[in-house]
């Protein structure tokens, strides 16, 4: 099993983030989905793929969440179903890794829409950033545990800025597709990781 | 929601010279935007290798152009690369990462595509032009392009950040936070400066708290360079004065603060480089690899424009601080010193006229107080001799160092006197070697010796005998000089160089000056007017040209992994400079028929 796993590169990434109603899979709405693929270790901004998602009857929106993604009820009228977007995401998603800034909110929401869809969710492996950023830290410490033992910084804005990246406007969901793969990158070579059975 | 722009491509679209593509063809170019991210490091072209598939755009991080090895360029945020290879099909220049780098990148075929933009095309022929003649030119070291004569003011990024005269460190480090500088100005008469260094080393390691006035630790008056200074200037000013922050001034106003990393970014390779390296000498251990960090930027400086005589002076600068900083080693470990010293460089490291790191020539003279200690002062010369030698510098085959050469003023004294006393050939050689002296460091008043040297001159004997040996190093007749037959070789040292510091030396031991560099003898002799100005300018001019040609021949001996010498093979000379070497070695010998004259060593 040691080497079956592929060079790290060699795997098509599809970077994804979704924008919702709230942080309640059962209860919220997705408004939202952007995703783009790293291909051979660089991001193809060409083959991104962005829609707005027409909220299912039923399905919350909070304030809150408004604030953070700007995405009112007059946005989202006009845009697909999220029936017709979720046969998008799974033909991009076959056979290739989904890669996610904290992935247990994302799948909540994923594998719960393709359920209800009455649609396989396709099971790609998930390299989840904030689960690497967990990584590093713990590896920092162990190799300078004379330093102060501060949270490890795992918001993905925070955490950009910490690994020198530039500041993206956050709360787009292709933005924050974009910012995730960024970070991807440099955490991927921070941890020397060369399979992708390291990163998963 | 409108789908806003992508931060990659309004990025792009800002970058000169995507603002000025018509939309549709910004718009089809940035779908094929990618986004990479190379560790600093990676070498993303090679010469000869492959050539680069796309054009970069930076957005975070530095690039670094270079060919054998030579600095041509550091690129920085939304500059671009890429295009020669894309122009050439052919990776002319090394590409290397410098700081992690976040690039934006554009394939090939949007590249060409976007050629047939007029205007886009033609700000990269510029560029091209450019990078084609300094990756083509056939020697390493004449490729490095940085401007050296561009003004410091030029360097400047932002007006300098003040606070009031009143303000505590609290206040000063707040400010500082929000602004993201390194230093603050106190508005106060005279201006004074603050930086993090002050913070450290005198505010935290003194147990001093955040209300203390910031007047108590900031440094007046301040050391400032004018706005129109040669970058390399500053560099001098900032190594002198061991600052690294460097406020410029414009008609009395302060304009701005550089600092050494943004005099460093002018050339990555520059004294300020080296300078750093010194200064994070921690360990004794970490002193291997300064002699090439001094050839290599040597080589950019030559390669910048500088003559050998400038070079040499930040080459001693350097040897100067590497020297102040073994000695602190040795101090700590040995003790306080039991009496003042001065730790001396003799020869060319005495005149400032060294270039790369040549064999060690020192000494070592204590006041006679020590003499009850002076196993302290062997154990500092041998210490810091091996010190040295562990830096690069070889231990001289002639003996000429502080090891062998320690003891009281008493002792020197002494011998320098036995020298003008009894010329023989052996005192002749040491003479020549120990008058051109210098302090580098220590406290021990030296004008004892500075005393019997100005003696020299009421024993024109002595005078004599050393123009004589002056006249000993033959420069060969220029009709020798020959691609075939005849001289193929010249020793630029021995017959040319060698000569001109020898008579420079006889001249300046005369007029009693205390000046010990050779075109500065020289100078002081034609002022004095016991040698003639047309002479004086040819020389000076031979002996720039010969110790600039013998640095470049060094550096690319170096460069090849040759041992550097002082030989220069005519036929690996274009024609200018053989034409020049002549010139330059007629000039040495007229100086040598002057000094025949003056000395009248025939009698």
């Amino acid at each position: 099993m040691l080497f079956s796993s592929p060079p790290w590169e060699s795997a098509v990434y599809w970077s994804l983030d979704l924008e919702t109603g709230g942080l309640d899979a059962r209860r919220d709405a997705i408004l939202a989905v952007g995703m783009l693929p790293v291909r051979e270790g660089h991001l193809r901004l060409g083959e991104a793929y962005r829609t707005l998602v027409r909220p299912e009857q039923g399905k919350a929106v909070s304030p809150r969440s408004v604030q953070a993604h700007q995405l009112v009820a007059g946005d989202t009228r006009g845009a697909p179903a999220l029936a017709e977007v979720l046969p998008e995401l799974e033909r991009r998603l076959r056979g290739a890794v989904l890669l996610v800034h904290h992935a247990p909110i994302e799948l909540g929401f994923l594998k719960r829409a393709f359920r209800a869809a009455g649609l396989r969710w396709p099971a790609p492996p998930v390299v989840d950033t904030v689960k690497l950023l967990l990584r590093l830290d713990a590896r920092e410490r162990r190799r300078f545990p004379e330093l102060p033992a501060d949270p490890p910084v795992l918001n993905l804005s925070a955490a950009r800025r910490r690994l020198g990246l530039p500041d993206y406007q956050a709360h787009d969901a292709l933005t924050d597709a974009v910012a995730t793969a960024e970070l991807f990158l440099v955490l991927r070579e921070a941890l020397g990781a060369r399979r992708l059975r390291e990163l998963t | 929601m409108a789908a806003a722009a992508l931060d990659p491509v309004s990025y792009l679209r800002a970058t000169p010279p995507f603002h000025a593509l018509p939309q549709p063809l910004f718009d089809a170019a940035a779908a094929s935007l990618e986004v990479g991210y190379y560790p600093a490091g990676s070498r993303l072209a090679r010469v000869g290798g492959e050539p680069l598939a796309h054009l970069y755009v930076i957005r975070k991080g530095a690039v670094r152009l270079e060919r054998d090895g030579q600095l041509l360029q550091v690129l920085e945020e939304g500059e671009t690369f890429g295009y020669t290879s894309l122009i050439t099909r052919k990776a002319t220049i090394d590409v290397v990462v410098e700081d992690d780098l976040l690039a934006y990148r554009l394939p090939d075929a949007e590249f060409q595509r976007l050629l047939g933009d007029a205007q886009f095309a033609s700000h990269f022929a510029v560029g091209l032009a450019e990078r084609l003649k300094s990756s083509l030119e056939h020697s390493a070291i004449t490729t490095f392009q940085a401007d050296l004569s561009r003004q410091v003011g030029d360097l400047v990024r932002r007006t300098p950040v003040w606070i009031a005269a009143d303000a505590t460190v609290g206040d000063a480090a707040r400010l500082m936070r929000a602004e993201g500088v390194s230093s603050v100005l106190l508005r106060a008469d005279p201006p004074a400066i603050a930086t993090d260094h002050d913070f450290r080393n005198r505010v935290l390691a003194e147990g001093l708290g955040p209300d203390t006035p910031l007047a108590r630790i900031a440094t007046s008056p301040l050391r400032t360079t004018p706005a129109t200074a040669p970058i390399h200037e500053a560099w001098g000013l900032a190594l002198d004065a061991r600052v690294h922050h460097l406020p410029v001034t414009r008609g009395g106003d302060i304009v701005g603060v550089l600092t050494s990393g943004e005099l460093l970014r002018a050339s990555a390779q520059g004294p300020m480089a080296v300078l750093r390296g010194v200064e994070r000498v921690s360990t004794r251990e970490s002193l291997a690899g300064y002699g090439r960090r001094v050839a290599e930027m040597a080589g950019a400086l030559l390669a910048g424009g500088l003559d050998a005589a400038a070079i040499a002076g930040f080459v001693a600068r350097l040897n100067d601080a590497l020297v102040h900083r073994i000695l602190r080693f040795a101090e700590a470990d040995l003790g306080e010193p039991p009496a003042p010293y001065a730790w001396l460089a003799l020869g060319s490291e005495g005149r400032r006229e060294q270039t790369l790191l040549t064999d060690q020539d020192n000494a070592l003279v204590y006041a006679d107080e020590g003499e009850a200690r002076r196993a302290w002062y062997e154990v500092l010369a041998e210490r810091v001799n091996a010190d040295l030698e562990l830096a690069g510098f070889p231990a001289c085959p002639g003996g000429y160092m502080a090891r062998r050469w320690v003891g009281p003023m008493a002792e020197w004294r002494g011998r320098f006197d036995g020298w003008l006393d009894a010329p023989g050939p052996q005192a002749l050689l040491e003479a020549a070697i120990f008058f051109d002296y210098r302090r580098v460091a220590g406290r021990l008043d030296l004008a004892p010796l500075d005393a019997v040297i100005a003696t020299a001159v009421d024993r024109p004997v002595l005078l004599r005998f050393l123009a004589r040996a002056a006249l000993g190093f033959r420069p060969p007749a220029s009709l020798l000089l020959r691609l075939r037959g005849g001289s193929t070789t010249v020793d630029l040292k021995l017959q040319g160089i060698a000569a001109v510091v020898a008579v420079a030396r006889c001249y300046g031991l005369e007029l009693r000056t205390e000046a010990r560099g050779t075109l500065e003898r020289l100078e002081a002799a034609r002022d004095a007017g016991i040698l003639d100005g047309d002479a004086v300018a040819a020389a000076a001019e031979g002996f720039r040209f010969l110790n600039g040609l013998r640095l470049r021949l060094q550096l690319r001996a170096v460069a090849e992994g040759r041992p550097p010498s002082n030989e220069a093979a005519l036929a690996a000379l274009s024609a200018m400079e053989r034409s020049r070497l002549k010139d330059a070695l007629r000039a040495v010998k007229t100086l040598q028929d002057r000094a025949a004259f003056h000395f009248k060593t025939d009698f």
